[in-house]
């Protein structure tokens, strides 16, 4: 039995909360870095290869390497283990506490571990990520004695993963099965956005009024979601499809706010029969797949002078935080290995991602609130039942993301170190610098393989009405109101430049 | 006033609501509801609190949102209500 009564209930037994702690956990380990101890620099980081290259001379440590300068002298299937060892035991140590089936989960783990690395690790090779682009007067491209090559930047293998991924979730059901238990897409999203709280951390040393204006604008996007998408896509369900009270609203919550969290909430706030919410977050989660894959590549062909702008709007128009966080990872990459070709300025990493995850990050935030003052309204406006039902303020706090808090909280202790004692400055970013690139850039890895193998387009049959306002929702009305809205603020905006 | 603490559970295309010496179930809520008045109803005014047992939904969803619905049902004293 799961029930939540008290501000503590879940604390160790849902995802939402151990993505807190595992992320932190991680992140305090790299702040030992601070005493000159290195935690984590055992990490494996892929590298760069070229084919012609490795099938000269086949080695291990030519596709991935520790990412810690202390760990160089360690093997690399060594580093690889290590790696597998520690990410695996932590969340299992989660799953457990979860009350999942720790062996199937340890299995399934295994398996999107390993399917994970090799599309990260093929990803890497040149072919498929160097752009032909002169920065600084040298061109890498040509340097490498590249005749070919699809340019994708580090975009190339979260493609691979995602490819995978839904191959498998496709047309290896069976197998997509027994992965279940460990498919969890969410968990490893929210725990690489507790790592990315550093990432926002340094941002805000770097260009703090850039930081800054990024946390304002995704909050006024959030009124953007609640007070117009939602009214236009309840009263498009309500009218032209003819859908009943309860079901329109957990509709409009799941396309317009923040996808199958959002229809979860309403569909509580007003008490509609579970069944509900569970038949719109199968569509929600297919589509948010089907926005990951065009948006990021659209944006990018479209408008590839706008990075900001793109971000945004993306958090605005993908619902579900694992698909936003790996649109706008994609985005990023494709943004920036765009921009390479297109002016040979390269911009720094990250920014875009913020952009997009800000954004998303305020419209789950407020989820709490909303369902609240949605209670209420129901009972009184709509069930006309007040004084014989009645809900708490306590349905905030157990609607609020918990992993909010710990990308805010590694955030805030980022800044707070840099901010209170410089000079320490260059040991913190050499051990959180390894949370920031292979780890969190696993758990997206991760995340898209995850994700890939828990989409089954075939589930869009017999939806077609549900399916069509979706889509009609998506095209005529979320996806242009918040790109409006993202130019409105963001026109112009680029990331800061890579130094030379 | 009492306070009464049900578990709420859908399963089956029911709702049902148990705890405390209560044991209901009804394919409605607002059937459910009425039959924990039935239950509850006594001399006194009774606040039975309900909490959503997340175990009804598909653990699949839980990664997304741990939390469905706690509210609370007013129960009159007998002699008051309508």
């Amino acid at each position: 039995m799961t029930t939540n009564r008290r501000w503590s209930s879940g604390i160790f037994s849902t995802e939402d909360w151990w993505a807190v702690w595992i992320g932190l956990t991680i992140f305090a380990a790299s702040l030992v870095s601070l005493a000159g101890v290195d935690l984590v620099g055992w990490m494996a980081r892929p590298r760069a290869w070229e084919w012609t290259d490795v099938a000269g001379a086949l080695a291990w440590s030519k596709f991935f390497a520790p990412a810690g300068a202390e760990y160089a002298g360690w093997h690399a299937l060594a580093s690889f283990f290590t790696t597998y060892a520690v990410f695996t035991a932590l969340f299992a140590f989660g799953a457990r506490f979860m009350g999942l089936d720790v062996r199937r989960f340890v299995l399934g783990f295994t398996a999107l571990f390993l399917v994970t690395w090799a599309a990260w690790v093929a990803g890497n090779e040149l072919h498929l990520t160097m752009v032909d682009a002169t920065v600084n007067g040298r061109n890498r491209y040509r340097d490498a004695g590249l005749s070919w090559g699809l340019q994708l930047g580090e975009g190339a293998p979260y493609l691979l993963a995602l490819i995978a991924g839904l191959a498998i979730g496709n047309f290896a059901k069976g197998f997509a099965a027994r992965l279940a238990e460990a498919a969890r897409p969410e968990w490893y999203i929210k725990t690489a956005i507790v790592f990315l709280g550093v990432n926002l951390g340094s941002q805000t040393m770097e260009a703090s009024g850039f930081a800054v204006e990024l946390i304002i604008t995704g909050a006024a996007a959030t009124f953007v979601a609640y007070l117009f998408f939602w009214p236009i896509v309840y009263a498009l369900a309500r009218r032209a499809f003819g859908f009943k009270r309860d079901v329109a609203a957990v509709l409009a919550s799941g396309i317009s706010v923040c996808g199958v969290s959002a229809a979860i909430a309403t569909a509580g706030a007003i008490r509609a029969k579970p069944i509900v919410p569970v038949t719109v977050s199968m569509i929600v989660v297919i589509f948010a797949m089907i926005e990951l894959i065009v948006l990021p590549g659209l944006y990018t062909a479209v408008a590839p002078d706008q990075p900001i702008v793109n971000g945004a709007a993306l958090g605005m128009t993908v619902k579900t935080d694992g698909a936003d966080a790996a649109a706008g990872a994609l985005l990023d990459e494709l943004m920036i290995a765009r921009n390479l070709q297109l002016t040979g300025q390269e911009w720094q990493e990250g920014w875009i991602l913020s952009a997009s995850l800000l954004t998303k990050i305020w419209i789950d935030v407020f989820i709490g609130v909303w369902a609240f003052v949605l209670a209420i309204v129901w009972i009184r406006k709509v069930e006309k039942r007040d004084g014989a039902v009645s809900v708490g303020p306590m349905e905030i706090w157990f609607r609020f993301p918990k992993f909010v808090l710990g990308y805010f909280v590694a955030w805030l202790v980022f800044f707070g170190i840099a901010a209170a004692w410089p000079a320490l400055v260059p040991a913190l970013d050499e051990g959180t610098a390894v949370v920031q690139s292979p780890m969190r850039t696993m758990l997206f890895m991760m995340t898209f393989v995850a994700m890939g193998t828990t989409t089954d387009f075939s589930k869009l049959k017999g939806m077609g009405k549900i399916a069509l306002l979706y889509g009609l929702a998506l095209v005529i009305v979320i996806a242009p109101i918040a790109y409006a809205v993202a130019w409105l603020f963001h026109r112009g905006i680029t990331p800061p430049l890579v130094a030379p | 006033m009492t306070a009464v603490k049900l578990v709420l559970e859908f399963e089956r295309e029911r709702w049902r609501a148990r705890g405390d010496g209560v044991d209901v179930a009804h394919r409605e809520l607002r059937g459910l509801e009425a039959l924990i008045e039935a239950s509850v109803a006594g001399e006194r005014h009774v606040e039975v609190e309900l909490a959503f047992d997340m175990a009804s939904l598909p653990r699949w969803l839980h990664q997304y949102h741990a939390h469905y619905c706690n509210y609370t049902l007013h129960v009159p004293p007998r002699g008051v209500r309508a």
